[in-house]
Formats: structure tokens, C-alpha cells, sequence
């Protein structure tokens, strides 16, 4: 099984850089998620390993072939591949065996009753077992990307790839299959690249998460990596939902913004620099407010007043208006609700949940 | 129409038989059999030349006529136009517009031939050089509607169709099209004058095309009186039982020779000699004159008893050379006055 | 790059070649004169007042002609897709039967119906009131322009009844909720929503109208007077003015080109009114007590356009004369015996009208079938042009392009006039813009990931448009076949021009036989030519298993 090797890859439609310079490692077996808001070049980038698109500069490798570059490009016929497209992309005019025995009959050439034996297979691995003589238009949606899983799948392609495979789903279909897709890869292994730009399917199918913004690589990275340690504001706004104190490194590990001092994990940043610290909602603990209670060791403190308070059933979303700051920090509390809008708090932060962030 | 079949069919016969025996004799007809067909642009009315054409087909086995019928000056554009582009499809050709045939022979477009017998036949069906000749010939009359109009109102010379009693009751046919109508527009200019048409368009009159559309326009009763029109189509409609009656004005009727001739490009000669000779015989010629009303050059002919003999009518010639002359004149001034 | 490149560009060049060529011509030749290149074949053109006259009463013909396609077509359209009409397929299988009826042969048996004096329902008239003077007169302007609405209706019609199936009840229905009555909403809400098709409805049946030739030919002419496309046609009479009857194409040409300018301006590049709102629900107007009342004005109309015509013209295939009262007498078989076994130009007439018909419909459907491949999957760099070209001819009246042919073929190194190559040239100059049109339509509908999803699996390109995309391209690829056999059996105007003897086609033939006066051939063939349409339409129907006009139910 061999991996993907993305290195420099430029594609442009006249003036505009759909993806510029893009690099990307993905190991054998491993399964990448692309994600990012429309526009990111995360389709094309998926399209250029698919071999619909020829790039400008740069190269993708499989194993140790070079399958693009700006030269040349070997068409997606011979490139040991299988995509599972959005729309699903099911044949009409042929039925559920025809659909996915199609990749064995034309790619692999395999003879009948081992195709047929094959299509059974798959086909009960994927709970569509019998569905073989139906034809797609009779089928329900949740029912048709299954046949795309099935038909992609049952050729053992060296890379697969997803192009927003789950966006035509409901929603409890949508978390359903989220799931079902992990399982599928976890039993078969291959090489996958996901495209989404939904950061909780991404979160949990992968086992990496590349972020792209205007046809770069941001980040990439765990779950866990792009969550607690985003390397950009993108990244950190992005993934989850955080807070975002612009301020100025006033020495090494301090930030100032107004007259609120934040100690900050030691970093790239210089002082003179402009930051913006990056404080998720749920790392911050409010207590009553205490007059005067020191900061333990490596922890940031503050005070404040609670503007507004909504109980979501399993947290308490706060917004609360620092002294001193002209800065509101949102804050995710666990139930019950303790505190009323116009109440004094205190604010307590592990310096380690201050990430210092630069420029975008 | 039932007698009229018979008779064909008997007719078929007997040419077959005559030229059965005429037959063994031309040593032209190997040469047209290998030739295969004559390709006839011809402006005799539909049905007529049909006919012609079968008891051809009959006479002499293994040679087709394609029969290519439309009006005479619509003939000349289509010999005209071909040619311009090179091609050579007509073998004979035969209008109702002498004028056309003095622009052909000019421009040396067609080969002198006389057909058998021709000898016979008046000087006005002969071309002094022997490049065409009369196939047929027919007169330009006034026509009624017998239910609309009574034979006392009926207008009696050309001068009364331009009465004002008759505005938008009227048809016409077009010198554009047909050259029956030509040669009758020069007759008439020449007895009344441009100014008579002038007027007479003031009548409203209903255009149409052939020489042979204003008889059946007026047998329907869409309008009451043709101010011209082919005598010979006309005749017949009134034989058929059609409620039509023709007037022949004593001023006098204009007379319209129909030439015929062999394109000097013919692609099957042979085949249009053989086909202008037995267009001209007694047999053919009688035809023409019995199931079509025509009159025609031939002494041996015998008419009906109900049709004018020609030397009783007076009759109004046109030159061949001014009407080929004259032909644009002809054409613009009618447009001119008509409209279209 | 791929192999099949070179015949993608092949088929871009030929096209140059059929349309660039006899435009080029026809411009070079109006230019030219006896003292060499200059306007004087322009100035000729502008002096001579026959022409003058025949191009305001052309520009009359068509402005009356689009008005009164747009006050029957637009309610027509409306009472079909918007209210609770009762009888609807029957007004739209009728609707489409009027589309398909070639207009000179409506022309025709108008002239039955409604000449002055012998014309059926003037007849009719006068025996119930003993009036002297006609009700009618079909050989005047109006009669012309009545004539000629009664088939270019149904293209207003068209347009406004699919932008109409677009519109979402709601808007509407917020209006009726606010108080207004159904007269009201129809006006204030659904009227300026539907106006750019309006307007583009008005503009598409005055081009028709504009192009028109036998119509006019039949109705017109014995009326004495002519519009540009009769005049250009006689320009050709000997002796010929090629010069002038270029130079009198221009103008035709250029407004014909102004029109559709302004119409796709008025319907952006997709050439379908795009409304605001969302495709929503569809719900039908009550037309309460009007219900059966506007059923019948709708099947009155109807009448004018296909009843009545095809009822004269079996009439008169059957009589010996057909301004007489139908009798037993008057009843024979001669006419349909005359036209298929006696008159020799008949069967050669069909023959030439299948060839050039099958012909045509094969070559333009697989070439439009190339090209809208070509430009919808964008195998070629700047293949957006091929468009363009392609839709060019619509641009082109028949007259004009018959002309513009003539001009470039009648000369070496190309000698087709006298063949049939040039009416072939003709037919598929002027019909590729519809075929062009029903093929991006299907090639829209097979979307390209079906394509790359068997590409991945392994399959050639070549290999996924035969296993893929043909199959699901194929009904539509055959009603392509379809539509343009159709636009070519019933063709008159370039054919009128462009015939030899040899060459005549079916329409030509029925021409002809109208210059003779002989009503029951005519009725014979023309009815033949509507078998022929309607056997292939039905044959459309029956593949594309919805209705050929596009209008869902």
C-alpha cells in the first residue's frame, strides 16, 4: 500500500492560484482530511491526484511513481485509483451489480463469476446485500452512497479518494455514515484522501487533518495537534470556536493589551511583535469574584463582569467583559448556570492555554 | 373524363403500331435508346404534357421523357442559370415567349433542326433559319363566370374590361411568369398603348402567375372575369362542364406561337430529335388540339366544331425580335403598374 | 495531448466553412458592380422603389405579426401553465401539431378558406347573411398577417409557458392573500416577472415572420405586393440581379442580427427568463366559471390554425373541384392517382426530400452532438466560440443564406449548384442551431463526474462515451435526429432558390404545382408532408417519453 507525496503543486485558471505550492505527505494506509472553507482548493487539489487536472508546477507521487507534473500526467485510468464523488455519480442505466462490478469488468479485468462473487461480497459489507439487480433511481440516497462506497471499494484501489462524500445526507444519516466511513477504512487500510468542510466529520474520520486556506497547506496535523496548538488565527478560528486577544508581546512570554498583562508560553514570537492570543472558551474556569487572590504559578488571572449567560442544557455559554481590557471573552462552562448578566467574576487560565498566534 | 381515357389508350395504339412501324426504319433510334431519355423543359400545361409525354414513352419503348413543366419565363431562368454554372441538363425547350428564342439562337444556344414534315406548316411557325418552330399555338381571350355574369353584361372588347363595374372582380395572369402573357401585353400595347394597362390596374386586379391560373380562377368564382388568359385551358374547362364562357374580342385576339428547339448542349440529341419529330406528326398534333384546345400549324388537323377557326378571328401578331427586345420593358411596367 | 482532438477541430473548420463562406461571398458580391468594388449595387438597392416598398411592408407584416402572436400566445400560455385549464394536453398536442405545420402549407389552404370570393367560410357567410361583399379577404395584409401569426404563435407561446412552469406559486399567493383578485395577481405579479420573455417572445415571432417566403409568396403577391423575401426571390428572374438581390439581403440580415441581439440580451447567456425566488410549489389558478369559456376560445383558436386548414386541404385532396359543394360526384381519388403516379416530379420529389432529410438529420446530429460534447465538457482551449458559430445561422434568413450559397457555390473550385450537395449545405446550415441546442440540453443532463467516475475505474475516454455517455445521451441525441428532419422536409425558402430540376424538393413541388392552380395536388402532397411530420414526431414522443416542447406537465 503505498502513500501520497504532494510537493509544490500549482494549479491556475488564468490570473487566479486555485492552489499554490502546496505540499502534503500522506503514509501508506493513512487517511488525510482536507479541510477548509469553499474556495480553498481543496477539490482541486483532490481532482490532481485523481488526474482530471494537470498542474502548472509541482508533482504527485504514488510510492516512488511520479503520476503528475507539469510535463506530463498519467490519465485516471491507469492510475490505480477510485473516487467516491458527492453526487454519488451512479450510472442510471445500469443496476447495483453492473455499478459496481464496472472498476473489476474494465480497470482489472477479472471474469465473471469471480466479479460476481466479489460484487456479493462487497456489497453485503457495506448492508446492501441482494440489493444486486436494483437500479439507482430506485434506491434512497443513504442507500446510493453505499453503492459508491461498494463500487470504489470493491476494486482495492492503491489510493482513495472522497470528494464530500456525506453533504447530500440528512443529518442523522450524516453522523451515521461519519462513522460507518471509519469503520470501512479501519477494516481495509487503503490510502485515503477526504475532502469536507465540515471540521467535526473531518475530526472524526482522519487520522490527519490537513487545513488549507487559498491553495496552501496551514496546518497539519491530529485532531488533538490542530485543536489545542493552531499555528494561525485561521486555524484556531477554524477548528472549534476560540477567543482571540489581540495585545502586543511586551517581553518574551508577555502579552499586553490595555492594562490586562497575559503570561503566555515561550515561542517564535518576538517582542514588538502584534499577537493575538488564542484562549479556547472551556479552558477558562470563572469563579466568584475574589478580591485579590494571587495567580498560582502558571496561571493567568482576571476579572470581569458577566454580560450574558445562556444555559445550553449541557454547558453554560458565557460572555464576560474584562476590566480594564475592552475585551469580551466567551467562556464554556459546565452546568448549572451559577452566574446572572451583571455579576462580578474572576477569571482563571493555565498559561499553556494562551496560545500566542501571529499575523493570519 | 372516361371517354377521354379510351380515347387516349386507343390513341396510345395506334401511334404505337405506326411507330411500330417506323421503328424498324430510324437508324437514329439505336443512338437514343442508348441515350435513354430527352429531358424537356416545356411550359405546355401540366396534364397536356404528361399526356405527350406518355404516348412518347409508349411510342418508343426504353426512352423516358422528364417532363420539367413551369412557366416560360421561369424556363428561360432555369436554362440561363444552369448554364451560367455549367451545366447541361435540357434537351428541348419550348415556351410561350418567341422573343426567347430569338435570344437563344443569338447566343448560338440552340442547333438547327427541322423537324419531319415541318414543311407544311404556315411561315409564322418558322423560324427562317431553321432553328425553332411552332409546336403549338393559342390565343389570349377574355373569360367570364357564367353564374356571376350574364353574356349580355359580359364585356365584350378589351377597352371594357376597364370599367370600373369590374373593380376587384378581375384576374390577371403575369408576363413574369408566363410568355403567353408576354406576347399578349405587347399585342395590347400595341392597340392601346401603356396607358391602358395604367388603367386597368386601377381595377384592382388579382395576380396570378400562369397563363392558365386565370381560367381556374375564374370556373371557382373567386373572381368574375379574366382580362387574359390562355384560350386553350379555358376551352377546356368550358368542355368539362366548369361555369366559364369566352369572350374573342373583335379588336382582335392576340395569337401566341409556342416554338420549340434542340439545346445546342443537348446531352441526348439523338433522343430530342426523335422526340421533336413525333411532337410535330399529325397524330401528337391532333392530340393537342382535341384534349387540349390548342391550335396548332399542322394542315391535317381537324378542330372542334364549337372552337373559332383561326382565319375567323382577327388575329394580332407580335414580332419575335421586339418581344425579345422589349422583354424587360414588358416586365418592369407591368410590376410597375400591378405592384408586384 | 488526446488523440481525439484533431476531430474536435476538424468539425469547428467545417463549420467556418459552411456559414463564413457564403456570408463572405454574399458581402464581397452586394460590393461589387459593373465599375468594380463599390455601394453601387447598395445605392441601386435603396432607390428602387419596389424595394423600398417591399421593406416597409415587410417591417409591417412582422411588427403586426408579433403583436398578434403575443396577445394570443401570452394568454394562451398562461390559461395552460398557471390556471386550472380543463383539456390541457389536448391544447398543448394541438399546439404542437400547429408548430410543426410548415406555414405556406396554412398559406395555402387559407386561400380556400378565405379568398374573397370562393373561399369556404366566405361562402358560408354570405348564405347565412345574403351579403354581397366578403367577411374576409385572405389575399390583403391582415389576411398575411393573420395567416402568418397562426404559425408563429406557438413560439411566443412556447417561451412564456416554460418561463411561466419556473415562477413558485408563493409570490403569487402573497398577493392573493393581501386581497387581490386573480385578474389583479396576474398582472401586478406574474405579468412583469414573465415580461423579458414577453419581449423575447415578440422578438422571436417577428424574426420568424421576417424570414417567412412562401406565405407571403401566396398570399401577398396576388394582392400585388411584395415583402423583401419575395423581392429577393425575384431578383433572380432573367435576367438575374445577383448583385442587387445581395445587396437587398443586407438589411434583412442586419436586423435580423439587431433582434437577436437584444433578445439574448433580454435573457442572459442561458436563453430562459431566470425569475427570483425559489422553484417552489405550483399552484394552479381557479379560473372558476371561466374554466369552460376560455377552453373553448383556446380550442377556437386552435380551429383557425389546424382545424380548419387540414380540414380544406382533405377536402380538396379528395374533390374534383374543391369550391364546389362536396358531393358524390364531386368526391374521386384522381388527384391523389395525378400527384403520385402521373405527375413525374412527385416521386423524385420524395425521394430527394428523404435523402436530403435523413441526410441532413444524421450529419447535423452527430456534428452537434460533437460540438456540444466538445464545448460542454471543454475539450479544446477556447471552445467557448464554438457556440457562437454554431448558432450563427439563426442570424441568417433562409432567403438570404439560399442567396449567399448560390453565390459561393455556383463558381469553382466548389461547383455543387445543380447537385444535391448545395440544398444539403443549405438545410444543414440552418437546422445545426436547433440540433446544436437539443444536444447542449442533453449533454447538460449527463454530468461529467458519471464520465470521471468510470475514468477512475480504469475506462479510456472513448471507452466511457460509448458505454456512459451515449446510452444516456441517446434519446436525446435521437430527438436531435428528430427536430432537424422535421425543419427539413417542410423547408421552402433557401430550397426555392437553390432547386434545379433535377434537385426539386417536396416543398418546391407543391410551390410549382400552386403556380399551376392545382389545388388538389397540393392538398395531396402537403397532407403527405404532414404524415411525414407527425410519423416523426410521434417517433420523438414515444423515445424522449415526455412532450417535445420542453413544457412539463
Amino acid at each position: 500500500m503505498p502513500g501520497v507525496t504532494i510537493s509544490g503543486l500549482t494549479k491556475r485558471y488564468g490570473d487566479v492560484a486555485a492552489v499554490e505550492g502546496l505540499d502534503l505527505a500522506v503514509a501508506p494506509g493513512e487517511l488525510v482530511a482536507l479541510l477548509g472553507p469553499s474556495g480553498c482548493g481543496k477539490t482541486t487539489t483532490l481532482r490532481l491526484v485523481a488526474g482530471f487536472l494537470a498542474p502548472e508546477a509541482g508533482e504527485i507521487r504514488v510510492g516512488d511513481r511520479c503520476l503528475s507534473s507539469a510535463s506530463s500526467v498519467v490519465p485516471p485510468e491507469h492510475r490505480k485509483m477510485a473516487m467516491i464523488f458527492q453526487s454519488y455519480a451512479l450510472w442510471p442505466h445500469m443496476t447495483v451489480a453492473q455499478n459496481v462490478a464496472y472498476g473489476l469488468r474494465v480497470g482489472r479485468r477479472v471474469d465473471r463469476p469471480e466479479r460476481e462473487r466479489r460484487v456479493r461480497e462487497i456489497l453485503r459489507a457495506v448492508q446492501l446485500a441482494g440489493f444486486e439487480r436494483r437500479y439507482p433511481g430506485e434506491l434512497s440516497g443513504g442507500q446510493q452512497q453505499r453503492v459508491a462506497v461498494a463500487r470504489a471499494l470493491v476494486v482495492e484501489p492503491e489510493i482513495l479518494l472522497l470528494d464530500e462524500p456525506l453533504s447530500n445526507l440528512d443529518a442523522n444519516l450524516r453522523e451515521e455514515m461519519r462513522f460507518e466511513i471509519r469503520r470501512l477504512h479501519e477494516a481495509f487500510g487503503i490510502t485515503t484522501l477526504y475532502v469536507t468542510h465540515d471540521q467535526a466529520e473531518a475530526m472524526v474520520i482522519s487520522d490527519r487533518i490537513a487545513v488549507l486556506d487559498r491553495g496552501r497547506v496551514v496546518q497539519v496535523g491530529t485532531a488533538a495537534d490542530l485543536f489545542e496548538r493552531p499555528r494561525t488565527r485561521f486555524v484556531a478560528q477554524f477548528i472549534g470556536r476560540t477567543n482571540l486577544v489581540e495585545g502586543v508581546m511586551a517581553a518574551p512570554g508577555v502579552v499586553l493589551r490595555g492594562r490586562l498583562s497575559l503570561r503566555v508560553p515561550a515561542g517564535e514570537t518576538k517582542p514588538g511583535d502584534q499577537v493575538a492570543v488564542s484562549i479556547r472558551p472551556h479552558t477558562i474556569t470563572l469563579l466568584a469574584d475574589e478580591p485579590a487572590r494571587p495567580a498560582g504559578a502558571e496561571e493567568n488571572r482576571m476579572r470581569g463582569t458577566v454580560r450574558r449567560a445562556s444555559y445550553l442544557g449541557a454547558g453554560v455559554d458565557y460572555e464576560v467583559d474584562i476590566d480594564d481590557a475592552d475585551v469580551t471573552l466567551r467562556v464554556a462552562a459546565p452546568p448549572p448556570s451559577r452566574f446572572a448578566p451583571g455579576a462580578r467574576v474572576s477569571l482563571a487560565v493555565s498559561v499553556e492555554a494562551c496560545l500566542p498566534l501571529a499575523e493570519a | 373524363m372516361k371517354t377521354a381515357h379510351v380515347l387516349i389508350v386507343a390513341l396510345m395504339l395506334a401511334v404505337s403500331v405506326v411507330s411500330g412501324a417506323a421503328w424498324a426504319q430510324d437508324p437514329r433510334l439505336e443512338a437514343a435508346k442508348k441515350e435513354g431519355k430527352v429531358v424537356w423543359y416545356t411550359s405546355l400545361v401540366l396534364p397536356s404534357a404528361e399526356k405527350v409525354a406518355k404516348l412518347f414513352e409508349a411510342a418508343y419503348p426504353g426512352i423516358k421523357v422528364e417532363v420539367h413543366r413551369t412557366g416560360s419565363q421561369r424556363i428561360l431562368q432555369r436554362v440561363m442559370q444552369e448554364l451560367g454554372a455549367n451545366i447541361k441538363i435540357v434537351d428541348v425547350i419550348h415556351t410561350s415567349d418567341a422573343g426567347h428564342f430569338v435570344m437563344l439562337k443569338d447566343k448560338k444556344l440552340l442547333i438547327q433542326y427541322a423537324p419531319a414534315g415541318i414543311e407544311k406548316f404556315p411561315a409564322g411557325f418558322k423560324d427562317k433559319d431553321g432553328y425553332y418552330f411552332g409546336l403549338r399555338a393559342t390565343v389570349t381571350v377574355i373569360m367570364y363566370n357564367t353564374k356571376s355574369v350574364s353574356a349580355s353584361e359580359a364585356p365584350k372588347t378589351w377597352k371594357d374590361l376597364l370599367d370600373p363595374r369590374w373593380k376587384g372582380k378581375e384576374v390577371t395572369a403575369h408576363p413574369g411568369y408566363s410568355g403567353v402573357v408576354a406576347t399578349h401585353v405587347l399585342a395590347l400595347v400595341h392597340l392601346h398603348g401603356w396607358d391602358y394597362f395604367k388603367q386597368l390596374a386601377q381595377n384592382r386586379v388579382m395576380l396570378t402567375q400562369s397563363a392558365n391560373d386565370p381560367p381556374g380562377v375564374v370556373a371557382s368564382g373567386e373572381r368574375i372575369v379574366a382580362v387574359n388568359g390562355g384560350e386553350y385551358s379555358a376551352y377546356q374547362l368550358k368542355k368539362k362542364g366548369n361555369p366559364i364562357e369566352i369572350v374573342y374580342p373583335k379588336e382582335g385576339v392576340p395569337l401566341v406561337v409556342s416554338p420549340t428547339a434542340i439545346a445546342a448542349f443537348a446531352p441526348h440529341p439523338n433522343a430530342a430529335k426523335l422526340f421533336t419529330d413525333f411532337t410535330f406528326t399529325r397524330e401528337v398534333q391532333q392530340v393537342m388540339a382535341d384534349s387540349e384546345g390548342l391550335y396548332t400549324g399542322h394542315p391535317e388537323v381537324k378542330y372542334p366544331a364549337d372552337k373559332p377557326k383561326l382565319s375567323d378571328l382577327k388575329l394580332l401578331t407580335v414580332d419575335a425580335d421586339e418581344l425579345e427586345k422589349r422583354n424587360e420593358e414588358i416586365k418592369k411596367r407591368f410590376v410597375e403598374f400591378f405592384g408586384a | 495531448m488526446d488523440r481525439s482532438l484533431p476531430v474536435w477541430v476538424l468539425t469547428g473548420l467545417l463549420l467556418a466553412l459552411l456559414i463564413l463562406l457564403p456570408l463572405g461571398w454574399l458581402v464581397a458580391l452586394s460590393l461589387s458592380g459593373d465599375g468594380g468594388a463599390g455601394l453601387a449595387s447598395y445605392r441601386a438597392a435603396l432607390t428602387d422603389v419596389q424595394l423600398r416598398k417591399a421593406l416597409w411592408n415587410t417591417v409591417v407584416m412582422a411588427f403586426w405579426v408579433g403583436l398578434a402572436s403575443l396577445a394570443i400566445g401570452a394568454p394562451m400560455a398562461w390559461l395552460t401553465a398557471r390556471t386550472d385549464l380543463p383539456g390541457k394536453r389536448t391544447i398543448r398536442a394541438l399546439m404542437l401539431a400547429s408548430f410543426v405545420t410548415p406555414p405556406f402549407l396554412g398559406a395555402f389552404a387559407w386561400v380556400m378558406l378565405a379568398g374573397p370570393n370562393a373561399g369556404l367560410l366566405n361562402k358560408l357567410y354570405r348564405d347565412l347573411t345574403g351579403a354581397q361583399d366578403p367577411l374576409l379577404n385572405i389575399f390583403s395584409m391582415p389576411g398575411l398577417v393573420f395567416a402568418v401569426t397562426l404559425y408563429t404563435f406557438p413560439y411566443v407561446f412556447i417561451m412564456i409557458a416554460n418561463t411561466l412552469e419556473l415562477i413558485a406559486s408563493d409570490l403569487e399567493e402573497a398577493a392573493a392573500i393581501l386581497g387581490a383578485r386573480r385578474f389583479t395577481v396576474a398582472v401586478t405579479v406574474t405579468l412583469p416577472m414573465v415580461a423579458p420573455a414577453i419581449a423575447s417572445g415578440f422578438i422571436l415571432a417577428v424574426l420568424q415572420a421576417l424570414a417567412l417566403f412562401g406565405s407571403p409568396a401566396i398570399l401577398a403577391l396576388p394582392a400585388g405586393f411584395h415583402t423583401i423575401t419575395t423581392q429577393i426571390w425575384s431578383y433572380f428572374q432573367y435576367p438575374p440581379k445577383i448583385e442587387l438581390a445581395a445587396a437587398a439581403s443586407m438589411p434583412l440580415l442586419v436586423a435580423t442580427a439587431l433582434l437577436l441581439f437584444l433578445q439574448r440580451r433580454l435573457l442572459g447567456r442561458r436563453g430562459y427568463a431566470s425569475v427570483g425566488g425559489k422553484t417552489g410549489q405550483r399552484r394552479a389558478v381557479s379560473l372558476g366559471a371561466w374554466r369552460w369559456p376560455a377552453f373553448l376560445g383556446c380550442l377556437a383558436v386552435m380551429a383557425c390554425s389546424i382545424f380548419l386548414p387540414y380540414g380544406v386541404l382533405a377536402r380538396a385532396a379528395l374533390s374534383r373541384a374543391w369550391a364546389q359543394p362536396l358531393s358524390w360526384d364531386n368526391l374521386t381519388l384522381g388527384n391523389v392517382w395525378f400527384t403520385f403516379w402521373q405527375y413525374s416530379a412527385t416521386r423524385s420529389a420524395i425521394v430527394n426530400t428523404l435523402e436530403l432529410g435523413v441526410m441532413t438529420a444524421t450529419v447535423g446530429a452527430v456534428m452537434a452532438a460533437l460540438l456540444a460534447y466538445t464545448v460542454n465538457r471543454r475539450l479544446v482551449p477556447g471552445s467557448q466560440v464554438l457556440p457562437f458559430l454554431v448558432l450563427a445561422p439563426v442570424v441568417i434568413p433562409g432567403v438570404v443564406l439560399a442567396v449567399g450559397l448560390f453565390i459561393a457555390y455556383t463558381r469553382p473550385p466548389l461547383l455543387l449548384y445543380g447537385t444535391l450537395w448545395i440544398l444539403f449545405a443549405a438545410y444543414l446550415t440552418k437546422e445545426l442551431p436547433v440540433g446544436y441546442s437539443q444536444s447542449d440540453a442533453t449533454f447538460r443532463g449527463v454530468h461529467a463526474e458519471l464520465e470521471e467516475a468510470g475514468r477512475i475505474l480504469g475506462a479510456g475516454r472513448l471507452r466511457v462515451l460509448g458505454e456512459i455517455t451515449a446510452p444516456l445521451a441517446r434519446s436525446g441525441i435521437i430527438a436531435t435526429w428528430c427536430f432537424i428532419f422535421i425543419g427539413v422536409i417542410r423547408e421552402l425558402s433557401a430550397s426555392i432558390i437553390l432547386f434545379t430540376p433535377d434537385t426539386k424538393v417536396m416543398s418546391v413541388v407543391i410551390f410549382d404545382l400552386k403556380e399551376e392552380g392545382q389545388f388538389g395536388a397540393i392538398a395531396v402532397l402537403g397532407l403527405f408532408m404532414l404524415l411525414m411530420t407527425f410519423a416523426t414526431v410521434t417517433l420523438m414522443q414515444t423515445l424522449l417519453g415526455r412532450d417535445v416542447l420542453g413544457v412539463r406537465e
